[in-house]
């Protein structure tokens, strides 16, 4: 009996202890753990993510003005596999705080809002749509208490609100884009003259004169690269007025998709000046599409060929020097364009003729005088004009919100302007 | 590996290296050889690349071990991707523009909001940000806040094309090029250095290649092509001597 007793008061003893390690711990000078309603206390889906996200809320109140906060969460259903997300003291963490503008989220100082990223907290890609559980321990005059459980369930979200200023900018392009091709096609727009691109005419004439080829590198970009795009219009000019003076033009490419394109824009080149017996399929010559073997290569063909003419217009990188160096040796007229801005000074000192960055994009319809290209030039500069009115009266305004102490006006301002 | 193929690792590195600097005194046979080995290794080495790193876990991979979905998704890129071959075959390449109109409305549509984030909201933004809190920062930051913003302007205007630049706009297109210039020149100086760190890289590696443990291979593969450039010379100037005779 005595061995009975023992042995039960042993296994009492045990139990209790493992009872006792296996309960939640809970630091701090008090042990016990009341329960306690949050006025407004919410599990919501972050508005506006991929699905991520879920959003605890609830009010601030004159309870619980001096309390600390500590957040738990969990995706089991059974009250267990809770996880500390995060703790903060009263006054943080409020809604004022949640990366969202103001016409998507209202940030309201006397709301607190906890953002809970399930990617960090579960440490691993939220795929699908999931259901969690959360809930807050409040610590008050060193007392703890506990809220109720809720739960919610995060998805993504079809439309981004919190972008809705990047789509109605988008939109007022697009209308001033429209409007200017209307208007370009009836009245034709002005653009101001370009000394880079009026030397074309002198660099292809000199050629002529010389008998010699004409170079046109059009870079190491994809045909998705706007610098690119700019390229193949002013290929298509150049190798029109080659055309006209029965000269030679020798097209070296990096990238193939690039080289079939160009095919194209100079056979309808060729085409449109009347002398299509002269268009020869070796034109445009594939090199290769590592970056120094194409910049080798070129290097090789401008030096033994001895060009008149060099245009390195598209997208370049530590090959410009190398190529305008060896077309400067040989005593080319050379002509470079690149939205590349740290290639630009080499170009600078090797080249005749630069054209920086927005002057490539500028040349197609600076050339062709192509209304649609025309249009989306004028559309480049109403963009500027916006930025440039934009940045002169937001500063002042800014400005005089800071001197005037108006934060409301800079959220505004700001909230307006950010990526979201 | 052997201690063989060490030492002609570095006679090939060495001669290769010396064939591709022997340009700047002209182009001559040994560059022609560099140049062309080069554009062959370039190419071999993108092709194996292309291969094992996009053909193979991409489009093979899921081919062989992917859901029915998975296949489709697969399958349906391939097809658009290689009907941009068809551009070599005349009769049939008008495949190849569904090809391409998928590549630029996609491109497209992923570079016009990116676009017009970056380049102009995240832009502006910047500019104005520090005036948000103008009266609390130092002097200098306030002389930063203001030049970043005039200078912004300055740069912007010298790049609008739809009114001449006379009068006051001259006057701030010109202030923006100098300011264009200040940045080019810090940029020239940076990259120039960047290259001049390359090139040391190269002079090192040189320089072991010359060491007795590589059988003295840059100072031969030196030696032999100053002998073969003078040489050339020689037989130039005698040819022309004799022609001229």
């Amino acid at each position: 009996m005595k061995t009975t007793k023992l042995l039960f008061s042993v296994f009492f003893i045990i139990s209790l202890s493992s009872f006792s390690f296996c309960s939640p711990k809970y630091t701090g000078n008090s042990k016990t753990v009341s329960a306690i309603e949050l006025k407004n206390f919410r599990a919501l889906d972050f508005p506006y993510d991929k699905g991520e996200s879920g959003l605890l809320t609830w009010e601030n109140t004159s309870d619980i003005m001096d309390a600390e906060f500590t957040v738990y969460v969990s995706t089991l259903s059974d009250n267990s596999g809770w996880i500390k997300v995060t703790s903060f003291k009263s006054g943080e963490s409020t809604a004022e705080k949640i990366n969202l503008p103001f016409w998507s989220f209202e940030k309201d100082k006397k709301i607190y809002a906890v953002p809970l990223e399930f990617n960090n907290i579960l440490s691993s890609e939220i795929k699908e749509p999931l259901s969690y559980y959360a809930k807050v321990e409040v610590l008050k005059s060193g007392k703890k208490y506990e809220t109720s459980v809720l739960s919610s369930r995060i998805e993504g979200n079809w439309f981004r609100a919190d972008r809705l200023n990047n789509l109605l900018f988008f939109l007022v392009v697009s209308a001033v884009f429209f409007i200017a091709v209307s208007h370009a096609k009836k009245k034709g727009l002005f653009i101001r003259r370009i000394a880079g691109l009026d030397a074309i005419d002198e660099a292809i004439g000199r050629a002529t004169e010389m008998g010699k080829p004409i170079f046109y590198v059009p870079g190491i970009g994809a045909m998705s690269q706007i610098s690119t795009i700019a390229s193949t219009f002013v290929l298509g000019e150049v190798s029109k007025k080659v055309a006209q003076y029965d000269s030679y033009i020798k097209v070296p490419h990096y990238d193939p998709i690039v080289m079939t394109v160009s095919k194209e824009i100079v056979k309808q080149a060729y085409t449109e000046a009347e002398r299509p017996d002269s268009y020869k399929e070796d034109i445009n010559v594939f090199i290769s599409s590592d970056q120094f073997s194409y910049a080798a290569n070129v290097d090789g063909m401008i030096s033994r060929e001895k060009p008149a003419a060099c245009f390195y217009i598209g997208y370049f990188m530590a090959e410009s020097l190398l190529l305008a160096e060896v077309g400067a040796s040989t005593g080319a007229i050379q002509i470079a364009g690149t939205d590349v801005d740290h290639q630009l000074p080499f170009f600078f000192t090797a080249c005749d003729y630069t054209l920086i960055g927005e002057e490539l994009y500028a040349a197609g319809a600076y050339l062709s005088r192509e209304p649609m290209l025309v249009s989306a030039l004028k559309v480049q500069d109403f963009g500027k004009l916006i930025f440039m009115v934009s940045v002169t009266i937001f500063s002042i305004l800014l400005l005089i919100g800071d001197k005037l102490n108006w934060d409301g006006l800079s959220q505004i301002l700001t909230d307006l302007l950010k990526v979201y | 590996m052997s201690e063989g193929m060490i030492i002609f690792g570095a006679w090939v590195a060495a001669a290769l290296t010396l064939f591709l600097f022997s340009f700047l005194y002209k182009d001559n046979p040994f560059f022609k050889v560099a140049e062309h080995l080069f554009i062959g290794a370039g190419m071999g080495w993108y092709f194996q690349t292309v291969y094992y790193k996009i053909m193979v876990p991409k489009i093979l991979e899921p081919l062989n071990s992917g859901t029915g979905f998975e296949i489709a998704m697969v399958i349906i890129p391939s097809i658009l991707g290689l009907s941009l071959i068809t551009q070599f075959i005349p009769k049939i390449s008008w495949i190849s523009r569904y090809g391409f109109t998928f590549l630029m409305g996609y491109s497209a549509g992923m570079a016009i909001p990116v676009g017009l984030a970056t380049d102009f909201m995240n832009q502006v933004l910047g500019t104005i940000e520090p005036f948000a809190n103008f009266f609390s920062l130092s002097g200098f930051e306030m002389f930063n806040a203001l030049i970043i913003a005039i200078g912004t302007v300055c740069v912007l205007f010298y790049f609008f094309f739809s009114v001449e630049h006379k009068g006051v706009g001259k006057k701030v297109s010109n202030i923006g090029i100098y300011f264009l210039m200040v940045y080019f020149g810090a940029s020239f100086g940076n990259t120039v250095m960047a290259r001049f760190s390359l090139l040391y890289g190269r002079f090192d590696t040189l320089v072991n290649y010359s060491s007795a443990k590589y059988l003295y291979a840059t100072s031969w593969i030196a030696a032999g092509l100053t002998l073969f450039f003078v040489a050339e010379k020689l037989v130039k100037t005698l040819t022309k001597a004799e022609s001229a005779e």
